[in-house]
């Protein structure tokens, strides 16, 4: 009986700890904090929810890929905030539409992570942003495109 | 005793996996699906869609925000123009979830041309009629009433009126496209768009402001873009209306070119922040007979769409 009562309680732990450990900030939350982050001088446009795997042995890293119109004579701001409970650190980068590395919130060479980078926009194009995680580890991320007054 | 103990034990797996579904569908990240809409419009004719629904995806993800256009008028020094905006009046009266979501989106627009301008004590009109718009759509839940209203009340607080509006509208467009109603989400974006070109035409109308003809010609690519996800529903007649007036003002957009200039983009670090500059160009030529063309047929197709 006693065993009974032991596996049951173990059971339980299990499950009610998954419970409170599912995505504390993986949410609307992270989405508000991020863009509470905002500067003055930052209008909000848009918001980027990723949520990815961690990377599969002998697969490529998961990426999320999103297309976005942006207009000539803009200064944009691409931010991005990690989920404090995946160790995934989140990178955003965006291309053009000829796949030109246009601007990267990772500099691979320093290992530096930059909250934020700037684009100054003078062709109206499709433009693409993808969001990956350092090592394809498993990440949460919100990514904002805000709209900066000069 | 046994008995119990497993009882407890299956009572708190089904409460856990419960809780469990309702996270998934509340942040947004998941598949929010947890529960069904009623909609007369949805799978009406059950027509296959000559695009997918991830196609659909990334072209509605393309439509700029309707900030910008007004945030580009604005920054001209356009002055706020109260009777451009659509009245708030028929909100209640459109009875067909077509036009409740293509007013929707018109609505959309005008709130965000009203918070650039910081026009708090008007906004409260806007969102009232929003509201009602988009719970007759069943997807009110995604707009918070009552803290626009709050910050409505209180001019410091646009930039949360900005934010808090913006995000409403993303999470219903979101929301209707994980649920199987990207025909609603396609209005949506539709109203938003063309209130966006209205406002802009209309002032272009009256001022000659080379960034705003400028940004009113690389609409074509927009409208382009557009065109596509309407006609996936053509097969609906009232879409297939929409698409014949989308058509003409296509029309109207023909001559406009958009040429492109090659460049080097530079990366420099301005007050501590990242910046790339980007000197490749685009150059949009558009006469001013072509401009008044466009006028003209924005204009026919926004009063269209706004008509009881």
């Amino acid at each position: 009986m006693k065993k009974i009562l032991y596996i049951i309680l173990i059971i339980t732990i299990f499950i009610l700890g998954k419970q409170t450990k599912t995505y504390a900030q993986c949410n609307n939350k992270l989405v508000t904090i991020c863009s509470g982050g905002l500067t003055k001088n930052a209008t909000y446009l848009k918001e980027l929810k990723v949520r990815l795997q961690a990377k599969q042995s002998g697969k490529k890293a998961p990426i999320a890929r999103y297309a976005l119109m942006l207009s000539k004579g803009t200064h944009y701001r691409l931010s991005i905030c990690n989920a404090k409970e995946f160790s995934g650190k989140a990178i955003i980068q965006l291309y053009d539409n000829n796949n030109r590395l246009l601007g990267s919130s990772y500099n691979p060479s320093t290992k530096k992570h930059y909250s934020a980078f700037d684009f100054i926009c003078n062709k109206s194009a499709v433009y693409k942003v993808l969001v990956s995680f350092e090592d394809g580890k498993e990440g949460c991320a919100v990514g904002i495109l805000s709209m900066i007054k000069n | 005793m046994i008995k119990y103990l497993v009882s407890l034990l299956l009572i708190i797996s089904v409460i856990a996996c419960n809780n469990e579904q309702n996270q998934q569908s509340d942040d947004g990240f998941g598949s929010g699906d947890d529960f069904t809409v009623p909609d007369s419009i949805l799978n009406q004719e059950e027509a296959p869609l000559e695009v997918s629904e991830d196609a659909m995806d990334d072209i509605i993800e393309n439509v700029s925000s309707p900030v910008e256009m007004a945030s580009l008028l604005k920054d001209e020094g356009v002055k706020f123009n109260y009777k451009l905006l659509s009245p708030t009046d028929n909100a209640d009266n459109y009875n067909s979830n077509f036009k409740q979501a293509l007013n929707l989106g018109i609505l959309g627009a005008d709130l965000g041309y009203l918070n650039m301008y910081n026009k708090t004590t008007s906004v409260i009109d806007y969102i009232t009629a929003i509201k009602s718009l988009s719970d007759n759509l069943m997807i009110g839940q995604f707009f918070d009433f009552a803290t626009l209203k709050r910050l409505a009340t209180n001019s410091e607080n646009i930039d949360s009126l900005m934010y808090i509006s913006v995000s409403s509208f993303d999470k219903m467009d979101s929301y209707l496209r994980e649920n199987n109603r990207s025909n609603i989400s396609t209005l949506l974006v539709t109203g938003v768009w063309v209130e966006g070109l209205y406002l802009a035409t209309q002032v272009a109308k009256d001022t000659k402001i080379d960034k705003i003809n400028e940004r009113i010609g690389e609409q074509k690519m927009a409208l382009n873009d557009i065109l596509i996800i309407v006609d996936n529903y053509k097969s609906d007649k009232n879409f297939y209306k929409l698409s014949e007036s989308l058509t003409k003002l296509k029309d109207a957009f023909k001559n406009v070119k958009i040429t492109y200039e090659a460049g080097e983009s530079e990366m420099k670090e301005v007050n501590g922040v990242l910046t790339i500059v980007q000197n490749d160009k685009s150059i949009v030529t558009i006469t001013d007979e072509d401009l008044a063309k466009i006028i003209e047929t924005t204009k026919e197709v926004r009063n269209e769409i706004i008509r009881l």
